[in-house]
């Protein structure tokens, strides 16, 4: 455990060191403060009511969770293994007395501290920007289901990045793992709307599962439905990953 | 003399082989404590691979290495528990300071403290840049802080590939004088590649010569200077033994 724990202590360290996660955090501010202009717009424009101090967290969550987030999650899933193979930087850690398997679970959980750090952070600030410009509609209920909101939709990221954990394994070349996981990602999101009766299996409508807990008749076979599929899934991709990884030459 | 010692390494038919037709065959060798062993052979021999391969960074077609008993294929944390290297180029985390680049391995080996940082680095002559990234490091600097990497966890067994590369005359002196220093005062044992004949001879105290991935002999380096004026000579008399002829040592 103590191996695991400096391993993930050194993966964390290298993840705040790094600018990208800097340029994360300010482009997820923007997100907030663009949305936040355009509601004021909005309402004073066309006189029409915007949203209300806790729709304005959820409407963030809503744009997120398809655009930037997937986006960040990439980034740094990519940089964390194909930028350290590609700069031979894996064999600094791969030479201590630390196995593989921890490697790849510490990185892991890295990105998963990143995704949540990420999510953790626009909550609070949608929140605080929700309270200030918005009209005051915050019930105890509806606070504690945007919180949930927030925290559950760190399940499919994890999804995500463990497909792009596997996806950098296999290519070479970062771009080249960018460039496929977009593809994957628009290919999926088209596939949901043509098949649409089939779309629960695909990972682009498990980012929006979270919808689910709002439903005031609670869906429970839905959600457990839901949860088993991703469940499958990461075991998939986290197995096929490893593999790869474990197999890997330096 | 050596079979009574300890044997820190042990080498039993290594064998890998790439798409090429490269790569080591049949290898097997043993390693006492105390040795400062020079494995000599031209570029291309399969020294790195052998020492990819006894750090974990590649696996063998068949054949294993134990370190101090241990498997690095079966049991590699334990393996590499008292091992220190440096394979290749020296790589480095070339977004953080020299110390925290070292700071990062120290998190691997509880006894290993900032105080053993500084050493290292005052060790290494690097202690007026331990603050600074190895992004504007020379390549000799950045040798330097793969070797202190090495060092830092005072192991007792420290496998070096071409650890002169991109040295200049008094790095070399100073690098010589830091693997003598360390096998007098710390009994450490040193598994050490390279292709510089003359410092092979100046450095080590037994010496293997591999070619064309497998090792033609192994003898210790006062016997071999009994019998030939110098190293290079008995060098090619081991390689025309052996019915090739090197158009060059190196």
């Amino acid at each position: 455990m103590a191996v695991f724990q400096a391993a993930l202590i050194n993966e964390v360290e290298k993840l705040y060191k790094k600018k990208k996660v800097l340029v994360a955090v300010l482009l997820s501010l923007a997100v907030i403060v663009i949305g936040q202009i355009g509601i004021i717009g909005v309402r004073s424009g066309f006189g029409l009511r915007g949203t209300g101090s806790l729709e304005f967290p959820m409407l963030v969550l809503s744009v997120v969770v398809n655009t930037v987030l997937p986006l960040f999650t990439a980034l740094v899933t990519i940089d964390s293994f194909s930028g350290e193979f590609s700069q031979n930087t894996m064999r600094i850690t791969l030479t201590r007395p630390v196995s593989r398997f921890k490697i790849y679970m510490a990185k892991i959980t890295a990105i998963i501290l990143f995704i949540l750090g990420a999510l953790l952070l626009l909550l609070i600030f949608s929140m605080m920007a929700g309270f200030i410009f918005n009209t005051n509609s915050a019930t105890l209920d509806s606070l504690g289901r945007t919180v949930f909101s927030y925290l559950v939709s760190l399940f499919p990221m994890l999804v995500l990045a463990l497909g792009i954990v596997l996806l950098a394994n296999i290519f070479k070349s970062g771009i080249a793992v960018f460039f496929v996981s977009i593809l994957i990602f628009l290919a999926m999101k088209v596939l949901g709307l043509i098949f649409s009766q089939y779309s629960s299996l695909l990972l682009t409508t498990q980012l929006d599962w979270y919808n689910l807990f709002l439903v005031n008749s609670f869906p429970l076979a839905k959600i457990v439905r839901q949860f088993f599929i991703m469940l499958g899934s990461a075991i998939m991709l986290f197995t096929a990953g490893f593999y790869i990884f474990d197999k890997k030459e330096f | 003399m050596e079979k009574s010692m300890e044997k820190v390494i042990e080498i039993k038919n290594l064998t890998k082989s790439y798409g090429n037709g490269r790569g080591i065959n049949d290898i097997n060798l043993d390693i006492y404590q105390g040795d400062i062993f020079g494995f000599l052979g031209p570029n291309g021999a399969g020294k790195t691979t052998a020492m990819k391969i006894m750090t974990g960074l590649i696996r063998p077609d068949h054949g294993d290495v134990r370190i101090f008993g241990y498997s690095v294929t079966e049991e590699f944390e334990k393996a590499m528990k008292q091992v220190g290297c440096l394979i290749e180029i020296a790589e480095s985390y070339h977004y953080l300071s020299a110390f925290d680049n070292l700071k990062q391995l120290a998190r691997y080996y509880p006894e290993v403290d900032h105080k053993r940082i500084e050493e290292v680095l005052e060790l290494t002559g690097l202690i007026k840049f331990k603050n600074e990234k190895p992004k504007k490091f020379s390549l000799g600097m950045k040798q330097r802080l793969g070797l202190a990497a090495a060092v830092l966890s005072r192991p007792k067994v420290v496998i070096l590939d071409e650890p002169l590369n991109g040295l200049d005359v008094e790095g070399m002196i100073d690098i010589r004088k830091l693997i003598q220093h360390l096998a007098e005062n710390e009994q450490t044992t040193f598994f050490i590649s390279s292709h510089l004949i003359h410092d092979v001879e100046l450095t080590c105290n037994r010496i293997g010569v591999i070619y064309n991935g497998k090792i033609l002999n192994v003898e210790s380096t006062h016997n071999i200077l009994k019998n030939y004026a110098t190293l290079e000579n008995y060098f090619v008399s081991e390689v025309e033994r052996n019915g090739r002829v090197p158009s060059s040592a190196d």
